[in-house]
Parts: C-alpha cells; structure tokens; sequence
C-alpha cells in the first residue's frame, strides 16, 4: 500500500476517460438519493444485472458515481422541504430548511452542493494517501469506543435542550425510548413492541424520519399559503443566479470547517456498521460545540448545515476502506460493491493492493473525479431546484404526505410502516406546537439503538462489569472530548458575558 | 452473506422494474399458461422468508426456485420478514398464509428451530410446520483472524482454562453458538459467547480483533481463506478437505459426542395443516422439488453462487430432516441454559 504518484495520475487520467459513464450516474444518483425510501443501495441492486453486464471498471466507475451523488441527492428534499431523502441527511434539514424558509433555498443548496463535492473531494484524496492507516481504525474503534462516538452525536440533544432545557430534554428521552422498542441484540428478547410484530425488527428509521419532519411540516405549512415566510418568498422572487454564487461564496469561506467536518465522517464512515447519520450528527454537534455563535444554529446558519453534508459526504469514502482492506463492507453500498468485485473474480483484503492497485484504488480515483464533474453538473440546478418552495402549500402539502407515505413503504413494504408515518407525523406536529423539539426526538430514534447496541455488546464482552467503558485507552481520551465539547460552550458563553459586560 | 445471491436477486428485482416499465401490456397478451391450469398450483408460490434480503437463505431461495419453477411451472414471490431472530417470518407465516400449500416458509432450520426451543413464543408451535427440501448441510465451525494468535482449537481451549475468551457469534440461539459453548462446559475453558447480529458483523468482530475468535456457519468463512483460518469443526468430518486445512473435528480431538451441529440447513416449510386438508398437493411439492436437485442446470446456478460445492445436498430426505430436527430441538433443551445465559 505503497504511495506511487504514477498509478494515481494514470488512474486519475483514465477514469477521467469514463465522464460518459459517470455523467449520467450522477443524475440518477441525485434522484433516487431525493426519494425518501430509495438508495444508492437498492438502485444499485435494481441496476446490477446492468453493471455486471459492463466492463467490470466501467460498472465500479458507475456504482461509485451513483453512490457519491445519492448521498448529495439526499441533501436536496432535506434543504427544500423538510425530507431528508436518507438517515444520513437527517441532520441537513437543522439549518438547511429554516434557510429555505427564509427565501434562501438556492443559496442554502449551493452551500450544501459545495460542502458536499469538497467534503467528499477531500476525504477520497486523503483515503487514497492515507489508507494504510486508516485501515487500522476499525481495529481500535471497538464497542466501548462507539458508545462515546454515539454519545457524541446524542449529546446534540443537550445542545438543542439549551433553549428550552426541560422540553428539549424530554423530547430527547422520548425518542430514545422509542428507539429502544424492539428485540434486544442479545437475547432477541421483544421489548415494548405493543404485539405489533412490525416493531420487532426496532422501529423502522424511514416511516420516523419522513413522518416526524415531512409529515409534520406537512401538517403545519398547511395552515399558511407557502412555506416560505413573507419576506422568503419576495426574496425567492427576486433572486438570480447571484444567490447561487453567493452560496458558493459562503461555503467556500467555511473551508476549514469542511475540512474538519469531512475528516469526521471519513474516521466514523471507516467503521464497519457505522453509518452517515452517526457522522452527520457527531459533525454538527461538534460544529457547535466549537462555533463562535452556537445561538444561531438551527436557524439557517451557513455552518449548520456545512458541518452535516461534509461529514456525511465523508464517511462514502470511508466505508470502501473495509471494504477492500479486510473484506468487510462498511456500509450497504460497499457490500454490493463487494458483489460486482468478487463476481470478477477479485478477494478483498490487504494482497489486494500488491496484486491489483489499480482495482484497489480505482473505486477512489472513481469518486474523486465524481465528485469534481458534480461541481460543473450539479451547482447550476440548485437555481432552479429552488423554485419548487413557491408552490403553494394548498398542493404542496398533499403532494408532500403521498410522497412521503410511499417512501415509507417502499424499504419493508409494510402497509403498517405508511400509518407510523403517518403517527410520527402526529407526533411531530403536536410536539411543535408545544415548543418540542423534532430533531431531538429523532436523534434519540436513530442513535439509541445504537448506542444501546453498542452498550450492551461492551457489557457482554466484560461479562457484566459496567466499568468496561473506562477500559480502553482511547475510549478515556475520547470520554475526554466529549466532556470538554459538553463543558466547552458553557465556558465560552461565560467568557462572552464576562468581555460584554467589561 | 454479501455473495452472488445478489446476482440472482438483483437480476429478479432488475427484470422486475424493467419488466414493469414494458412488460404489462405484453403480459396481457400472453396466452394462458399451465400457471393458470386446472389442479395445484393454481398461482403463483409465495414464499416467507425470515431473515432480511441477501443474507445465505435468501441466496439458496433464488437458486433453488429459478429451477423448482420449471417443473410446477409458476413462479415464486418471495416475501421477507426479518426480526428477533427469526420469530417475525415464523409468526407471519404461521398466522397470515394460506393453509393450501401455495405458501411456503423458507429458513435455516438449525437457528430457527433452536430460537424456538429456547423462547416457546406463543405466537405457533414449531411442530406445526414441515420442512421439506432441505439445499445444504454447512456444519457450525470455530475461526479466527489470519493474524491471531491462536494456531489451533487446542490452543484457545488451553488459553481459555486461564482467562476468559471471547466468542463472537451471530446469535445466541445458533447450533456454532452451541457447539462452542458445549466445547467450553466439557473442557473447562470459558467461553463468553457475544452475540454480534448476523456473519457480517461476526467476521468483522473478529477480524478486526475485538473477538477472541469466531463461531459460525463455515461456507463464508472457508471462503475468505485469505482472512481467516478455520482451526474447529462440529460435525463428523470435514466436508472441504481442499479449502480447509489444518481444522480439527471437535468430537474426535477432545472426546466428545455432539450430534453435527450444522448450522447452515435451510429448506422449505409447509404447515402441518396444509398436509392435512391437501396431501395431493404436499406431494407434488416434494416430487417436485426432489427433481430440483438431479437437474443439470440446478447445479449450474449453484456454482455461481460461489459457496463451496460441497456444502449443498445432492438430494432431501424427509426422514433425514425430521432427525435433524429432533436432534437440534433436543440439545436445545440440553443447553437452554446457556443459550438463555442463564449459566
């Protein structure tokens, strides 16, 4: 595993040769990732037979593309309408919508386009250098140290709880609770599952997402004309292609927050089992944590919706390293790369690199030059895209319920799973006229079971003694952080009172 | 458990949409087949499947009735249920299918059958349901990663006399989970068994270090030769004597007589019920299936799925399958204890 400029630029300049099969990747990409429900992964399994079909370098080239611009496709519903096309663009909505709401719908495109190519730009090229060391991730981040990376992104609770402690709290609890309905991971023993055998298997992450954002707003933006407010929709009637570039402008001056964030994604996506709602959430809590004005966050500040789609642009990268280091898909996606791979007679694992570099590294030149064609393809749409929150809200609402209740059904095909969406949706809309945080309730729903998966393998392993979570090394350091992430805005508020009032 | 099972589903599923696009005006226009014919199966086969799309059962499914499908000449529509173990699929299709053998139920039996053993959910009782056409016989095995320690079975028995190892496993209630913590009560050495949900994340558990070593079906793991070596076997040979070397057989190195734990034994089930009212019917699906397995083209779409060979069954034997059967619900009983971590 060996650094060799040549292979990368002869890589680089023959997967350059393929922009014919990447071009159109991209787009279905964007589509299947808007689609609450779809997924570079089922499309990617839909569109095998095709793949296998082609040269094998050409059928990776189109995987990786479609992968690469899914989880951006993602982004676009979650800025425009409040539906996040995937769990991992569930944290996007944050600071993404409330911009849109604000008439600034391109702009907060452009910034998600940006973070998204140059927080996935970045993390290929630096898992292409470094892929012999962040291979050995996995083999430190075990049990005890993903419960801290998930109380990292559970601690965004804490975060949103600043505003109103009490409701933001009990919010956050309740979505936790939910979360943990189901069979445990160890004795497969069915807890608070009502009978339903639908809830067996935890309560399903689509109906939750789509019913406790989509459908809510839904509910609420039904009750004014649009969803854009007074001042929104006069600025969306005036804006121009220069809002596109001004969102450029704004995520570009982020750069070093796109670097950072990425990077979190990148070291999350590396575990196997982890996944882009973990980095997007541990990114934007650590965003705030560490950002000079945490009060602007979740009101369409630049930077809260920058920290989710680097992060979550990072970890694609990210769960091809198991991929082809140990043979072990990071993620769905990789595993059906795994598929195309092994049909052409390719094993995985470390020899890959001194049998075939060319294959090894070619999934990343691959998502690289994605990545850098989306900048051309992809920022001129965000114009255009935007138009769509003018509709009113008399067609927008019914349009945004059907959608959204079939992509509730579409991933387990459970009429059950279309009325949870539909209950979550209740849910949300009472919980925001009561001054209830939904992102709150929804972090809990998508990282308790993991956190309790996590905890409770961490248990296993030390037969019951609680203080394995003290027991490693880098789970102290990372304990560590997360108390100074906890502590650290309350510090820096204190020192901001303290210069004010001097 | 990421295989070329996907080739077979993602050909459906891809035949499937673009059949959708095209394809129902034309099927409009077909003449009737022997599908719609006097006599069973008067439609199409619908099959419950209690694990999620993808893994080792659905993969055999797919070879298996893209054959079958010839001689009943109907299709098959698999439907998926996964969750707690197994016990959703079962449940379902205890409680929702048709009792006149157009509904099947396809499982592993080892796991399944020993959850029951082990819960008794109330939902359906296990004797209630036949199984038929069993596809393949892959015995429970002990691994570790290519660069762990341990050398031989021998050696993390010894270790595991001093301090505890640590096992990753799919599940609790799994016939590898069994034969491991069998090994540990008649040895001496403690094995402390962790459940990782599913042969993917076991692999992972234990290739990246954070198991001692490994218990689980051996076709995915003999298969990745490169990652990791197989050192135990719980079964009364070794069904790969080229693939996998230097593996021990449980019983004969340590003197002990478990029945083969095979942990990878999926085949069909029907209801009891179904037998009952229509028995013509219960014989057709096993005439059927039974020439499943002597037709060329069966063991063709086998290779491609790249498990070894020798791991399928050349033919099913109802009697073999109610043994097998027996003897997993009755060392369940045996060791209830352990699966429950009751001891």
């Amino acid at each position: 595993m060996e650094f060799d400029p040549a292979l990368f630029v002869e890589l680089f300049t023959r997967t350059f040769q393929f922009w014919w099969v990447i071009v159109p990747a991209i787009f279905l990409g964007l589509v299947v990732g808007a689609i609450p429900g779809f997924s570079a992964a089922n499309t990617i399994i839909i569109l095998l037979p095709l793949t296998l079909a082609m040269e094998p370098e050409i059928g990776l080239v189109f995987m990786v593309a479609l992968y690469a611009s899914s989880r951006m496709g993602a982004g676009i519903p979650a800025i425009l309408v409040n539906i996040p096309g995937t769990a991992g663009a569930a944290a996007t909505p944050l600071d993404g919508y409330p911009m849109t709401k604000q008439g600034r719908g391109q702009q907060a495109l452009a910034i998600s386009f940006v973070s998204s190519v140059f927080g996935g730009l970045l993390t290929t090229v630096l898992t292409l250098l470094a892929m012999p060391w962040l291979s050995q991730v996995a083999f430190y981040l075990h049990s005890v140290e993903m419960i801290v990376v998930m109380l990292f992104g559970i601690s965004l609770i804490a975060s949103i709880a600043a505003r109103d402690t009490l409701k933001g709290l009990i919010a956050g609890f309740f979505g936790l609770m939910l979360g943990y309905i189901g069979a445990d991971v160890v004795y497969e023993t069915p807890r608070g599952t009502f009978g339903f055998l639908e809830l067996y298997d935890r309560v399903p992450l689509i109906p939750a997402l789509v019913g406790l954002f989509a459908v809510s707003e839904a509910f609420a933006v039904i009750e004014g004309e649009s969803i854009l407010s007074k001042r929104g929709r006069e600025a969306m009637q005036k804006a121009g292609w220069a809002e596109t570039f001004e969102g450029v402008r704004l995520a570009l001056s982020k750069w070093w927050h796109i670097i950072w964030t990425s990077i979190i994604g990148l070291v999350i996506g590396v575990v196997p089992g982890a996944g882009a709602a973990i980095a997007a959430f541990v990114a934007y809590q650590q965003s705030r944590t560490y950002s000079k004005t945490p009060e602007l966050y979740g009101t369409g500040h630049v930077e809260g919706l920058v920290a989710p789609e680097s992060a979550n642009n990072g970890v694609t990268s990210g769960t091809l390293v198991p991929l082809l280091v140990i043979g072990i898909p990071g993620g769905a996606t990789a595993a059906i790369m795994l598929v195309v791979l092994q049909y052409h007679g390719v094993t995985m694992g470390p020899d890959l690199f001194m049998d075939n570099p060319e294959l090894a590294y070619g999934p990343f030149a691959a998502m690289a030059v994605t990545y850098f064609l989306m900048i051309f393809t992809i920022a001129p749409l965000a114009r255009y895209m935007s138009r769509i929150t003018v509709v009113s809200t008399t067609y927008m609402s019914p349009i945004i319920i059907s959608f959204t209740l079939v992509g509730a059904f579409v991933p387990r095909q459970y009429m059950f799973d279309m009325y949870l969406a539909l209950a979550f949706g209740v849910i949300g809309y009472v919980a925001r006229k009561t001054g209830y945080h939904t992102a709150a309730i929804l972090i809990g729903v998508i990282l308790g079971p993991l956190l309790e998966t996590y905890f409770l393998r961490a248990l296993k392993i030390s037969e019951g003694d609680i203080m394995v979570i003290f027991s490693s090394n880098l789970g102290n350091i990372l304990w560590v952080g997360l108390a100074l992430s906890l502590l650290l805005p309350y510090l820096f508020q204190l020192r901001r009172a303290k210069q004010e009032a001097a | 458990m990421f295989d070329d099972y996907f080739d077979e589903l993602d050909r459906r599923r891809f035949l499937t949409g673009s059949a959708a696009a095209v394809g129902a005006g034309l099927l409009a226009g077909l003449p009737a087949t022997n599908a719609f014919a006097a006599g069973f199966p008067s439609r199409n086969m619908k099959v419950y499947v209690p694990t999620r799309e993808g893994g080792g059962a659905d993969r055999n499914l797919r070879a298996f009735t893209s054959i079958w499908k010839k001689y009943l000449k109907v299709n098959f529509e698999p439907s998926f249920y996964p969750g707690a173990a197994g016990r959703v699929g079962y449940e379902k299709y205890m409680g929702i299918a048709s009792d006149d053998g157009h509904d099947l139920l396809f499982g592993n039996m080892g796991p399944e059958v020993l959850n029951w053993v082990v819960k008794k959910p109330t939902g359906f009782n296990v004797s209630d349901l036949i199984y038929f056409g069993q596809m393949d016989r892959d015995p429970g095995i002990v691994f570790v990663g290519r660069k762990s320690k341990f050398k031989s079975l021998k050696e993390i028995v010894e270790e595991g006399k001093k301090r505890t190892i640590k096992v990753g496993v799919s599940r609790l209630a799994h016939p590898a989970t069994l034969g491991i913590l069998a090994l540990g009560r008649h040895t001496g050495a403690k094995f402390n068994v962790v459940p990782l949900s599913g042969g993917k994340r076991t692999r992972a558990g234990v290739a990246t270090g954070e198991m001692d070593c490994g218990a689980l079906p051996s076709g995915g793991i003999a298969r990745r030769g490169k990652n990791f070596r197989i050192l135990g076997i719980f079964d009364d040979s070794n069904p790969m004597p080229d693939l996998v070397k230097g593996a021990v057989l449980v019983n004969k190195e340590f003197g002990m007589n478990l029945p083969p734990l095979i942990a990878g034994a999926r085949a069909f089930g029907i209801k009891k019920a179904a037998i009952d009212k229509h028995p013509a019917n219960f014989k057709i699906l096993t005439d059927t299936s039974n020439k499943v397995f002597g037709d060329p083209d069966y063991q063709k779409v086998l290779k491609k799925t790249k498990v070894p060979m020798e791991l399928f069954t050349k033919s099913s034997s109802q009697a073999e399958i109610a043994k097998y059967v027996a003897n997993i619900t009755k060392i369940g009983e045996q060791y209830k204890d352990l699966l429950t971590g009751k001891s």
